[in-house]
């Protein structure tokens, strides 16, 4: 029969590196019999002795991690700065662009509306899953072995902070708002020429809408390289802005809400079984254009009135850590 | 959090470490687990086996203890005694000790500090 002591011991000794047991065996088992004795010394019966000595030992589970020197934590305060960073910038950045490429994929494959949402709200639960965990069980991983302890965490220096400064433009922020609109118009003359067989905009709008189009785009370049110059965003600026949006997205969400913005003949070649080609390109698109159109016109609203409170704004690419 | 509570943990870590010079003081005199239990709480140490036991290893792992098994009595027992290494350590740690309790004495006292 196995006493109350040998289950003890036996119970923390399982979770003890194997070459440390005999060791802590022997010396676990003299230190409770001291305690025993000096129990029974002072009148108890043995029973109640050995029954008080393990309780005040406590969980063998938490004496066996002493004994281990093991670690009672996921993730540790050395690394948890590291692992909230590395986790929200994969679900506020990956996650996004995981479950756009996969809506795309969706709409070009089966273009259903209820297989598209499907496969957004699926895509997203999994992948968010899969990151959260793996990024975790990794963490884990480095805390208990420790190796890149010290190469992870860099020092940090007044340097990493970031820059704010009241409605002023970084250069990369005005490549970005010259390029975008000149990569447009370049798509918008090469889908006449190239990408498919058949153009996949209207070629009749070559007339007026199509040119009309790029005169804006040419101007939302000017616009960039004035507001980059001006130095600052106020009301005008939000003003022009949203001019210059209503310029754009206003022929587009016409053409399209009219059924003149795809080629026809673009269309007829498209073979989607039950679902109707131009019905879906036109609902996705619309949505998006009156999403972009909103964004920007909002955005550019925001910056303007922080801008005219002299709130600063964080500086876009500065202060990454 | 009661005021007992904020109490407790603040005493909780002001006392953290104080075992380890205690029983580096004690274990100069070769001592085992228990025996250096009973002096540790005798002395107004509050310690629990579960933390001392393994604490002993680890401070043996760190070569400040060493230990050899005494086996002439009817029970073996497991003897720690402090190292030369120890010794050194706990020797500072309690300069140490000195230093902070003359420094909040000096800081108590008015007009003393510069």
């Amino acid at each position: 029969m196995t006493s109350l002591i040998d289950r003890y011991v036996y119970t923390a000794l399982r979770r003890v590196p194997e070459q440390q047991r005999t060791d802590i065996d022997r010396e676990l088992r003299a230190s409770i019999d001291d305690a025993v004795d000096a129990r029974v010394e002072n009148g108890e019966p043995r029973d109640t002795a050995i029954e008080q000595t393990l309780l005040e030992l406590g969980d063998p589970d938490v004496l066996a991690d002493r004994y281990a020197d093991r670690r009672q934590v996921l993730i540790g305060p050395d690394l948890f700065p590291v692992w909230r960073r590395l986790l929200l910038l994969l679900l506020s950045v990956v996650l996004p662009i995981v479950v756009g490429v996969v809506v795309v994929v969706t709409i070009l494959d089966e273009g259903a509306f209820g297989a598209v949402i499907g496969a957004a709200i699926s895509s997203a639960l999994t992948t968010a899953v899969h990151m959260a965990f793996w990024t975790t069980a990794v963490f884990a991983v480095l805390e208990r072995t420790g190796v890149a302890r010290s190469s992870l965490r860099t020092a940090w220096t007044p340097a990493d902070l970031p820059k704010y400064e009241p409605g002023s433009q970084t250069a990369a922020q005005l490549a970005a708002s010259v390029v975008w609109p000149v990569l447009l118009i370049v798509v918008l003359v090469l889908q006449q020429f190239t990408f498919t067989d058949e153009p996949v905009l209207d070629p009749a709008n070559w007339s007026f809408w199509w040119p009309f189009l790029i005169v804006v785009l040419v101007l939302e370049c000017v616009y960039a390289v004035w507001v980059f110059r001006r130095g600052a965003w106020s009301h005008t600026v939000t003003l022009v802005n949203a001019g210059l949006a209503v310029l754009f997205w206003g022929p587009v969400i016409w053409l399209l809400a009219s059924h003149n913005f795809f080629n026809p003949e673009f269309i007829a070649g498209l073979d989607w079984g039950t679902a109707d080609p131009l019905g879906w390109l036109t609902t996705v698109c619309v949505i998006v254009a009156v999403a972009s159109a909103v964004y920007d016109v909002v955005e550019v609203a925001v910056k303007a009135d922080r801008s005219r409170r002299g709130i600063p704004a964080r500086l876009a690419g500065t202060g990454i850590k | 959090m009661t005021m007992d509570g904020t109490l407790a943990g603040h005493l909780q870590e002001l006392r953290r470490g104080t075992v380890v010079v205690a029983s580096l003081t004690v274990l100069r005199t070769p001592g085992y687990g228990y025996s250096l239990l009973e002096t540790l709480s005798a002395a107004g140490f509050e310690v629990e086996a579960n933390t001392l036991y393994p604490l002993l290893r680890r401070l043996e792992a760190q070569g400040l203890l060493t230990s050899s098994w005494n086996t002439d009595e009817a029970r073996p027992r497991k003897f720690y005694r402090t190292t030369e290494y120890g010794d050194s350590i706990v020797a500072a740690l309690r300069s140490e000790w000195t230093r902070l309790d003359r420094a909040v004495s000096d800081l108590d006292t008015p007009g003393s500090t510069p």
